[in-house]
Parts: C-alpha cells; sequence; structure tokens
C-alpha cells in the first residue's frame, strides 16, 4: 500500500511538468538523441500521460498490476536509455521531474540509480498483488 | 510464479491503460492551448530544432542561416550583436563586442540596453546553435519593448568561433 501510494506519487508528480509543457520536454526527448525525429513529438504528448494514468491507477489500487507492468516496462526503458547515453557519453538532460532545462540535471549515474530503485518498487508492487484498500481489480 | 494463463489478463490490462493514456494524450494536446504539433522540426540542417507549437509562436524575426552573411552586417558596424546565452558562457568567450543580455536576467537588464541603444538599432542576437532557441526568445522579447529590427544569428557562437571570426 505504501509502496504504491509512494511510487503512484511519483509518477504523477513526473508527468506534471511535461503535460504542461511539452515543447520543453520534446526538447529534452530529443536530447536523448535516440529516437526517429518523427516519433519524438509523439513520444512527448504520449509519455507523460502514461506516467500519470499509470500513477492514478496505483494510488486508488485500481489495475494495479496492470499499471505496475506498464511502470516497469516504462522504467526499464529509461533505465536503457540513461545506460546507452552514459556508455556513449552523451551529455543530456533526464527530464524526470522537470522540463526547465536551465536547472542542473542530477548526473546521469544518480538518475540511473533512482530508477533503479523506482523499478525494484514496481516490481515489489506487482509481485505483492494483494491489494487490500480500494481494489477492485480482486486478485 | 505466474502462468500464461494469469498473466496474459494482466498484460491485456496494460495495454488497455496503455491505449487510454495515449488517447487520453492526443486529446489534451488537441485542445491544450500549449499543445504541440504531431511532429516537430528536430532537422537542424533545415532551422532551429524545436517541437512547432500549434499555435504557431509568432516569430517576426529573420533567421540569418548563414554564418558570412553575419560577418558582412558584422564589418558593416551598424548592428549591434546580442548573446542570449547565460553570462558564464559569455565570460568563457563571445563575439568582440558583443553585449550580454541572458534571457533569464531579461527583466534586471533590459534598462541598461535601453538606455544604451535606440529601439531603431538593428540587433542581432545568438546563443549556441541551432538546438538552442534562446536567441529566439530573445529576439521576441525585445521586440516587445520596441526593437523594430531584430535578426537572428541561428548557427551561434560555436560556428562563430569555428569561422574563425573575431572573439573575445
Amino acid at each position: 500500500m505504501v509502496a504504491r501510494l509512494l511510487l503512484g506519487s511519483i509518477f504523477i508528480y513526473a508527468s506534471y511538468h511535461k503535460i504542461i509543457a511539452p515543447d520543453e520536454f520534446a526538447k529534452i526527448v530529443y536530447g536523448y538523441d535516440l529516437f526517429p525525429s518523427e516519433t519524438i513529438n509523439l513520444i512527448a504528448i504520449i509519455i507523460p500521460f502514461v506516467e500519470l494514468i499509470s500513477g492514478i491507477a496505483l494510488i486508488i489500487g485500481i489495475y494495479t498490476r496492470p499499471a505496475a507492468i506498464v511502470i516497469i516496462g516504462m522504467l526499464t526503458a529509461f533505465v536503457i536509455a540513461i545506460s546507452i547515453n552514459i556508455i556513449r557519453g552523451h551529455e543530456f538532460d533526464c527530464g524526470c521531474f522537470s522540463s526547465d532545462t536551465s536547472q542542473a540535471a542530477n548526473t546521469a549515474w544518480q538518475t540511473l540509480g533512482r530508477d533503479m530503485i523506482f523499478l525494484m518498487l514496481g516490481i515489489y508492487i506487482f509481485s505483492c498483488g494483494q491489494e487490500k484498500i480500494f481494489n477492485v481489480e480482486g486478485k | 510464479m505466474y502462468t500464461v494463463t494469469q498473466i496474459f489478463p494482466i498484460i491485456q490490462k496494460a495495454f488497455f491503460l496503455l491505449f487510454l493514456a495515449a488517447v487520453a494524450a492526443l486529446v489534451t494536446n488537441h485542445f491544450s492551448p500549449v499543445g504541440i504539433e504531431l511532429i516537430g522540426q528536430w532537422d537542424q540542417g533545415k532551422r532551429v530544432i524545436n517541437a512547432d507549437t500549434k499555435d504557431g509562436s509568432p516569430d517576426h524575426h529573420p533567421d540569418i542561416d548563414d554564418v558570412d552573411m553575419a560577418k558582412l552586417i558584422y564589418d558593416g558596424g551598424k548592428a549591434v550583436f546580442i548573446d542570449a546565452r547565460s553570462t558564464d558562457s559569455y565570460g568563457k568567450g563571445h563575439i568582440k563586442g558583443a553585449v550580454s543580455l541572458p534571457v533569464d536576467e531579461f527583466d534586471s537588464m533590459i534598462e541598461f540596453l535601453l538606455n544604451h541603444y535606440p529601439t531603431d538599432k538593428h540587433i542581432i542576437t545568438y546563443c549556441s546553435g541551432r538546438s538552442c532557441e534562446d536567441s529566439h526568445r530573445l529576439a521576441q522579447m525585445l521586440f516587445d519593448f520596441g526593437y523594430e529590427s531584430v535578426s537572428i544569428m541561428i548557427d551561434g557562437f560555436p560556428v562563430w568561433e569555428e569561422s574563425g571570426f573575431p572573439v573575445e
């Protein structure tokens, strides 16, 4: 329950800045230098809502394990994207919690470590799957 | 461990969540005043990269996409070059004679500019190249403060420096 609320809140919070400034987030996606230019805007439009809806689902306990799977998938993708950029020495702003590119971004290693912790939290939520409060999934 | 019959409905619901998110995202983006086009301008060879906001942000300022052209204007001596980057970047190197006016410090520094340069002065803004938009933002801010003739050197300081043009 605590893990669900925590991870859900984190993802809702993370989606906020991206939703109010999609143009800034698109630039951050571009900065990862991993995606075809035709897909950058779509990624910037859709990812924040995936975070938001998964976060809401975790908090209210609807579709908890499906939401956990989505979050595990996203975090795995983030970890891969960050790792690729660390390996090739490419400087980038993770854009995780803010679209403000003028702020000093965390180091890539810190970001990677944090995402790994979130990933473990997501796996824990998925494996527990026995929500008792607000859970309408019934599993 | 989960069996296939147990995991399949969960995966199905996960896809449903993704579908829901995609629909919500596209609908919100369509109606949002800050929405962006589905495909942006990410080709640095064309012009400054950006997500292309749907309202088509007003941009009345001519882009100078040829650094040699900018140098000709520089040599003419009638334009003032304004550096939109941070004071730190400016301190490390800038176009010789350029004025520093970081976008983030615009409010505190615009007075200085208005006192020293009349609004009919030809201004050329620049920042770090085609992946940065600060020169465009600065150009718009200057235009809003009455500067009538503002151009943007979109290749920015790096290309100017690489070309061997005057820096300090």
